[in-house]
């Protein structure tokens, strides 16, 4: 039985506006889920719903068996980490992390006890008697998820709670978090707006748009096989390139029309009702590799015998610009094709070309540090056509790849 | 405002602070308090600007402060050089214990001074101090429940700001006649508990400093609502609640009009009613009794505690209790 089910979960609030709509998600026993997207797309009201900060609109919210919907928070044995932590600041941290058991009058030695051993977990056991302005972000943040999990809980909380730290510390506390929640093995509801906090943590990955459920699975299921446009596009960095295109039909298979460029797909003939129409073609960065290099050498691919098998087409673009980091680098190059999909991937674009000037970049591929493009000449990428993602251009909606 | 200027997240700073007395912590806070401020000089004002400015608030505190310095030479003065000498200096014989002493007496059974005094300050606590506990209830109330009617009984509240009080003096007085209150101290206390500035200021106070987060996290963390107030929003609170609490204090202290409609008896006097008794017997006398030495010095026991009271609660409003609880 899922530790947490959400049923057509709706939020409509008085202003009419509809911040989550008809949400679906299972969270089972111990397991890890993130709840993902841009900002303002429910994730947060969602979560709140769960931790009865927010009355549901419509729709049922089990824990186990039992209905919760008009449980109050503070019968529904849930443990919440905030974003901004809240810690209260007139208690001293041992005070902060004991407030719930306090409050559910558990006696002050096995409180202490508690409290102790949460500290220890978390290594707070020095700072217990510091008020929270004496602290650092990261170690506020650990009071936090001590504050959470002393409690034991049964379902576990998370807004986005690594958003306040600076990059390196909130790399740590991901491996910290994931640590604590394997101690404790509660399930976690975790929400985040960063894709790869998400792919990182998630056992399972809900993404949310518009309070809308996009796609709900493993992060390599999100990865591979992304089930529409924005799923494709707000999964993964750099981006996925996404192209306007038009499939045909040769003699063995099919083949993409991009611009003024063809990549045949041999034995490929499961498209034939979009041959002649309209698509979306998405390739991720690492999908194109640089020839020189070999048949389908990608940046961080473990060597396998997939080297060679995979059938690769040629695709010719201008280098504009290489953004070297060390293990790999990143070629923004312009191909003779529509940019679409991704509409924040357009927009931000078009603001680096403003510094590029003309011939902005409509693309990137990740290759090996080896390779030797250089900016500003013409390179031809091999492209895994066995890695090409299609989506209809009118829905959105990914055409079943191959792979899948 | 950067936490880190006041606590190094380090540890050096609560371990140095253990060590150092309460007078060295003042001076260093007082020295970081001047370091955080931009000098005059940056403020880009034209030249002059700043003088100027300073020899007006000079000008207006000499205003202010005058009564003040006039009542504390007075009040050292025989009834005679009250009339005969320059106000504002000092003229023999010394009187100031002397005319101390004249408060304890019963003047030709118009009242005792310390018999007023007592009435004022119990008046003033029961009043200011349940004023500003319904005031932190209240407040916090309206801050952070949303409930049928919360918007109109809240404007209503507001809107008794602007109804004075001697607009209202006759159907007061008629009310207390029925209920039984002239010449009862509830009659006095009762209306001193409701405190509309007060509440306005806590709700404004407690939307301010006690974040709906906070709230949330004590829900969360299975606390009941009177639970969450107690512990969790009036420690936040007690800056707000200071401010409030001097308010309605002084409020009560000085109230006139209130005392001098339903109070007949003069043992039920405060002082500022008796003080006005003693100023009409006095002007009656033309200036015959001994009483002026009397006033001045009464006014400035009046004051005194007052003053006291203000140095007592500023150390409350140094605020920053919440620094740390929310992420900068």
């Amino acid at each position: 039985m899922p530790a947490v089910t959400l049923e057509k979960l709706t939020k409509v609030y008085a202003t009419g506006i509809r911040a989550v709509d008809g949400l679906d998600l299972r969270v089972n026993e111990g397991e890890f889920v993130v709840l993902v997207g841009p900002s303002g797309c429910g994730k947060t009201t969602a979560l709140r719903m769960v931790a009865g900060l927010e009355e549901i609109t419509s729709g049922t919210l089990r824990f186990g068996d039992r209905v919760v919907n008009h449980v109050s928070p503070r019968h529904r044995d849930v443990a919440m980490v905030f974003q901004n932590y809240a810690l209260y600041p007139h208690m001293t941290v041992r005070q902060n992390i004991g407030f719930a058991l306090e409050n559910k009058k558990i006696p002050a030695a096995e409180r202490d006890r508690r409290v102790r051993s949460a500290a220890d977990v978390l290594g707070l056991t020095e700072l217990l008697s510091r008020k929270p302005r004496q602290l650092s972000g990261g170690q506020r943040q650990r009071v936090a998820m001590g504050r959470a999990i002393v409690r034991e809980p049964s379902v576990f909380l998370m807004d986005e709670p690594l958003s306040n730290l600076d990059a390196k510390l909130r790399v740590r506390m991901r491996s910290e978090v994931l640590r604590v929640h394997r101690s404790i093995g509660a399930a976690t509801l975790y929400v985040t707006h960063d894709q790869t906090e998400a792919m990182t943590m998630g056992d399972r990955v809900a993404v949310l748009r518009d309070g809308v459920l996009q796609q709900y699975g493993t992060p390599r299921k999100l990865y591979d096989s992304p089930a529409n446009l924005f799923v494709a596009s707000f999964i993964g960095s750099p981006e996925m390139n996404l192209y306007e295109a038009s499939l045909e039909a040769t003699e063995d298979g099919a083949a993409v029309v991009l611009g003024s460029q063809r990549l045949t797909l041999p034995g490929r003939t499961d498209v034939g009702q979009y041959y002649g129409r309209k698509i979306i073609i998405g390739i991720r960065p690492e999908d194109l590799g640089d020839p020189a290099l070999g048949h389908g050498t990608r940046a961080g691919a473990t060597a396998g015998g997939g080297h060679g098998t995979h059938p690769h087409a040629p695709l010719a673009a201008d280098a504009r610009l290489i953004e070297v980091l060390g293990s790999e680098q990143h070629v923004h190059f312009s191909v003779d094709a529509t940019p679409a999909g991704g509409a924040a991937a357009a927009a931000g674009d078009t603001a680096q070309a403003g510094i590029l000037a003309a011939g902005a970049p409509n693309g990137v591929a990740r290759l090996d540090s080896r390779s030797a493009i250089r900016a500003g000449t013409r390179v031809m990428f091999s492209v895994d056509t066995e890695r090409l993602h299609f989506f209809d251009a009118d829905t959105g909606q990914a055409i079943a790849t191959s792979s899948s | 405002m950067s936490t880190t200027a006041l606590a190094p997240p380090d540890g050096t700073e609560t371990t140095a602070s253990r060590s150092e007395t309460r007078r060295q912590r003042r001076r260093r806070e007082r020295l970081e308090e001047r370091d955080a401020a931009i000098p005059a000089h940056l403020y880009g004002l034209k030249r002059g600007t700043v003088p100027l400015i300073t020899a007006l608030c000079a000008l207006f505190a000499i205003f202010t402060l005058a009564p003040v310095v006039w009542i504390i030479i007075n009040s050292t003065k025989s009834q005679a050089n009250l009339f005969g000498s320059f106000g504002f200096w000092f003229a023999r014989p010394f009187e100031f214990f002397h005319n101390f002493s004249l408060l304890f007496q019963n003047v030709d059974d118009n009242g005792t001074y310390f018999q007023w005094f007592g009435n004022t300050v119990l008046y003033a606590v029961l009043g200011g101090g349940g004023a500003t506990a319904l005031a932190a209830f209240a407040g916090y109330g309206f801050a952070r429940f949303r409930f049928r009617g919360s918007k109109a009984f809240f404007y209503l509240m507001v809107g008794a700001l602007l109804v004075p009080i001697a607009a209202i003096t006759l159907p007061l007085y008629l009310v207390y006649a029925k209920a039984h209150l002239i010449n009862s101290i509830w009659g006095m206390i009762l209306p001193s508990l409701v405190s509309p500035v007060g509440v306005y200021l806590m709700r404004t106070y407690v939307e301010l400093s006690v974040p709906r987060e906070l709230i949330d996290a004590a829900r969360i963390d299975g606390a009941g609502e009177t639970r969450i107030f107690f512990r969790v929003a009036l420690p936040l609170m007690v800056p707000g609640l200071m401010t409030v609490l001097l308010i309605s204090v002084v409020t009560v202290w000085n109230n006139y009009f209130l005392p001098l409609i339903i109070f007949t008896q003069n043992r039920l006097f405060p002082l500022t009613v008796g003080m006005g008794v003693w100023s009409q017997v006095a002007e009656r006398s033309g200036g015959n009794t001994n009483l002026y030495p009397m006033i001045v010095m009464g006014g400035l026991v009046t004051i005194v505690p007052m003053i006291a009271l203000f140095l007592i609660l500023q150390r409350y409003w140094r605020g920053g209790l919440l620094l740390g609880s929310i992420a900068n």
